[in-house]
């Protein structure tokens, strides 16, 4: 009888435990995947891998420019050995979702592809360089633009674009219970992912490709391309009225809060979700899925959460083309806003349904600034 | 468009191998944020030059070409920037201080990469309820795309009601409550649309317009050199006694009224595509127009034909109006109403001018204090059109500008004293101030240093 009184009581006093270790277990797997990869690192490697939580300025070092042009902190898996490029994957698998994990990974492999192939507007239509192809740069504008400063560019070697050319950095220790961040990105690609105890924040976070559409063994892979299916589905189950609202009578141009805009919140535009019909708002959450649905459970899921209950504050805009055909990118903009959201879709002016910028921010949780207040 | 296309992809080809870069190539990115307080709203801009657009951009900004943006190119091209916006408040001018700008460098900015930011203020009087705040910006028009936002304001007393925009978001209004908080968050506004916008673009082209005349002191030196002898009569070469009211009115009725006709000719050849010339030399035939006035100020050269000359010089100065035009750029089925109202704001300006002046010249010129004006006046211009001449033509830096803004940023002071002045002139001994008892130019001439120093503020 004391015996079952005791396994009893055992029971009851690790109950709560037990449900803690339930719920830290996801953040100790991604603490012990960074701790096995800092690991592998050098002495070298580890002090330029590691930043101060607080460094402001490696927090804000993110762009969708190629790495040439905007230097990343931290170190590429070009600067790897086999070993460490594995425990630096297994970490992004364990932090990121299967999802998230693939998007990242066909947002490198576009790079791949770009390095090859280059832009697909070439002269005539033919990719890649032509061999030898060098000289002086033509001038352009008015007159008067000659010589000038600064004739010097970076140089445009290899070093420019490829799937190895995506940095890793810590700001702050990989913790169980004190904040840190993961970072991990180059051209098209920021990830800044906050953990704090069993919470994990996303944003700010930046998606992208260039080509948006190409092939690979085969296969037609689109990094961003049911970004741009559903959002099109969704503006299609639109009523006219709906419509009317949601699509915009003005151009947007670009990105309104790209890199270096963090902790903005600009006045929504468009269509409220509170006048759209219960399936209209499931497809529009399930839009959002795929960006909140890029970091690991538990912290999709209570993104997702958050998001449910914004719902009635959510705004859906959209500004260009209103088709596409099935299997290609839409060309238009779009946005969806609510009190702790914005993400864009952004295609390039260059290349409009091949090279797509996309961005998604909590204005009140950059840097899970939200998480953090006392 | 086909023929651009062509271009971007050939510019892209033999910049970078082939590889095209990923990011803006032919566009001039203007992205403005708006934040809204209680008594001022603070914008702050972002400018990103595409490739293509890079080079014009840098030589708007590195004006002495040596490569580097100065301190004072920068100020002056954010400066600029500002000076292409129009800025209203429930439909009162107000007008943007700078407060900071940063740059990157030319040799960045050469690549399409780094980006220009500029921050500024307005100040907002008190009003009413509803408020409407509209921001035109004509910055390189033709060349850029626009976006513009207001931050959800955190002042609880304002509440925005609606955004409209144009097409291509140049031209925004914000309507908004100040109040205590009321009536839900709505989103953009559609109605009526396209009379908005037209009565938005009309107003503001004709606010820059006026600013353009303005600030262009050497438009107005030339138009005020010009008025100088109006209400005298040519005699010989000399000149003379005064005209008649009646008939120095007409004069100078005349002589705007060609002036007009001028400016409008070539501004609407130039703005229709049909005439255009670079803007360096018209700078200088424009120097040249106000030495020539100036002499003709001390010494009749064109007796009587004022009018013609004020027309001939007015297609000058016209190709140089057409220069800002272009610079603001505008649609081309734009272009009839936005000649038309930038013109109209630059007629306005110069009426206004000559209203201010035109009084105190004619009630001076009836008295022995005239030639100390007239003289002082005409050297004055003399020496500063001598220095924008040289300026213009090295392309160096001369103290006229300094100076000559200097005087102009005291206009309306100076319009005062120069009016009490000569209402004090009535007072003076009624002796006749030209004829037999004319005091010879000869004795004059030796105190013409005082005259230099006290004759711009009269003048202008």
């Amino acid at each position: 009888m004391r015996k079952f009184f005791a396994i009893t009581a055992a029971a009851f006093l690790s109950l709560p435990s037990f449900a803690m270790a339930q719920q830290t277990a996801p953040t100790a797997e991604i603490v012990n995947a960074a701790n096995n990869l800092l690991a592998t690192l050098s002495a070298e490697q580890h002090q330029k891998v590691l930043y101060a939580f607080d460094d402001a300025n490696q927090r804000a070092r993110w762009s969708n420019l190629p790495t040439g042009f905007v230097p990343r902190g931290g170190i590429s898996l070009k600067q790897m050995s086999a070993p460490q490029r594995n425990a630096t994957m297994k970490l992004l698998a364990t932090i990121l979702s299967p999802m998230g994990l693939e998007k990242v990974n066909e947002i490198r492999e576009a790079d791949d592809d770009f390095k090859g192939n280059g832009s697909k507007r070439g002269p005539g239509g033919q990719g890649g360089p032509p061999p030898g192809q060098k000289g002086p740069p033509p001038q352009f504008g008015g007159p008067g633009g000659t010589g000038g400063p600064g004739r010097g560019r970076p140089p445009l070697s290899g070093d420019m674009f490829g799937s190895d050319l995506y940095y890793i950095s810590f700001l702050g220790t990989p913790s169980t219970t004190q904040p840190w961040m993961l970072q991990f990105g180059g051209h098209h690609l920021a990830l800044n992912i906050t953990i704090a105890g069993s919470k994990g924040v996303l944003t700010p976070t930046l998606t992208g490709a260039q080509p948006a559409i190409f092939k690979l063994n085969g296969k037609t892979i689109r990094p961003v391309g049911r970004e741009s299916d559903k959002a099109l589905a969704l503006l299609e189950s639109l009523d006219e009225n709906q419509r009317k609202h949601a699509v915009l009578a003005y151009q947007v141009a670009d990105l309104v809060l790209g890199p270096g805009q963090d902790g903005k919140k600009i006045v929504p535009d468009g269509l409220t979700a509170s006048a759209m019909n219960a399936k209209q708002q499931g497809m529009l959450l399930d839009l959002i899925a795929e960006w909140t649905g890029i970091l690991n459970e538990p912290s999709a899921t209570a993104r997702m959460a958050e998001m449910k209950s914004d719902l009635n504050d959510m705004w859906f805009a959209w500004s260009g083309p209103t088709t596409a055909e099935t299997g290609s990118n839409i060309t238009a903009y779009y946005r969806i806003q609510g009190p702790h959201l914005v993400i864009e879709y952004a295609p390039q002016r260059d290349e409009p349904g091949n090279h797509v910028h996309t961005m998604y921010r909590d204005p009140t949780n950059d840097y899970g600034s939200g998480l953090l207040k006392p | 468009m086909r023929w651009k296309n062509t271009a971007i992809a050939a510019a892209c080809f033999l910049l970078f191998g082939g590889v095209a870069l990923a990011h803006r190539v032919d566009e001039y990115l203007q992205a403005t944020i708006i934040s809204l307080q209680a008594n001022q709203a603070q914008a702050s801009m972002r400018l990103i030059p595409g490739v293509l657009v890079a080079p014009s951009v840098i030589d708007a900004i590195d004006r002495n070409h040596d490569g580097v943006f100065s301190e004072s190119e920068q100020r002056a091209y954010a400066q600029r920037v500002l000076g292409d916006l129009s800025i209203t408040i429930d439909g009162k001018t107000i007008s943007p201080q700078l407060i900071s700008w940063s740059f990157p460098a030319a040799a960045q900015m050469r690549e399409g990469l780094g980006e220009i930011q500029i921050e500024y203020s307005v100040e907002l009087p008190p009003g009413a309820q509803h408020r409407a705040l509209t921001l035109a910006n004509y910055h390189l028009n033709p060349s850029s795309v626009y976006l513009m936002n207001v931050v959800v304001p955190q002042d609880p007393n304002i509440r925005i009601v609606a955004q409209k925009r144009n097409e291509v978001q140049s031209v925004y209004e914000l309507d908004y409550q100040q109040t205590s908080a009321v009536g839900a968050l709505s989103g953009s506004s559609t109605g009526r649309l396209p009379a908005w916008l037209n009565h938005i673009q009309f107003a503001s082209l004709f606010r820059l317009g006026m600013r353009h005349i303005a600030e262009g002191t050497d438009h107005l030196l030339f138009l005020l050199v010009l008025l100088l002898p109006a209400p005298l009569l040519a005699i010989g070469s000399r000149w003379n006694r005064p005209a008649s009211i009646h008939r120095g009115l007409l004069r100078v009725l005349g002589i705007v009224t060609a002036f007009t006709v001028g400016h409008s000719i070539t501004l609407t050849l130039a703005a229709m595509n049909l005439a255009h010339v670079r803007e360096q030399p018209v700078e200088v035939l424009i120097a040249v127009s106000i030495l020539v006035t100036a002499a003709h100020a001390l010494r009749p050269l064109f007796p009587g034909k004022e009018a013609w000359i004020a027309a001939f010089f007015g297609l000058i100065h016209g190709l140089a109006f057409a220069a800002t035009l272009d610079r603001l750029g505008l649609a081309r089925w734009e272009r009839v109403a936005g000649i038309l109202a930038f013109n109209l704001g630059i007629e306005t300006m110069q009426m206004i001018v000559v209203a201010v002046i035109l009084p105190s010249l004619m009630l001076m010129s009836r008295t022995r204090a005239y030639p100390v004006i007239q003289v002082g006046g005409a050297v004055f211009a003399g020496v500063a059109s001598l220095g924008w001449i040289v300026g213009r033509l090295l392309d160096i830096p001369t103290p006229v500008d300094t100076i000559v803004e200097a005087i102009a940023h005291h206009a309306l002071w100076a319009a005062a004293g120069l009016f009490l002045v000569s209402l004090a002139c009535r007072y003076l001994p009624a002796e006749r101030p030209y004829g037999s008892h004319r005091i010879a130019q000869d004795t004059l001439l030796p105190n013409l240093p005082e005259m230099r120093q006290t004759s711009p503020r009269q003048i202008l």
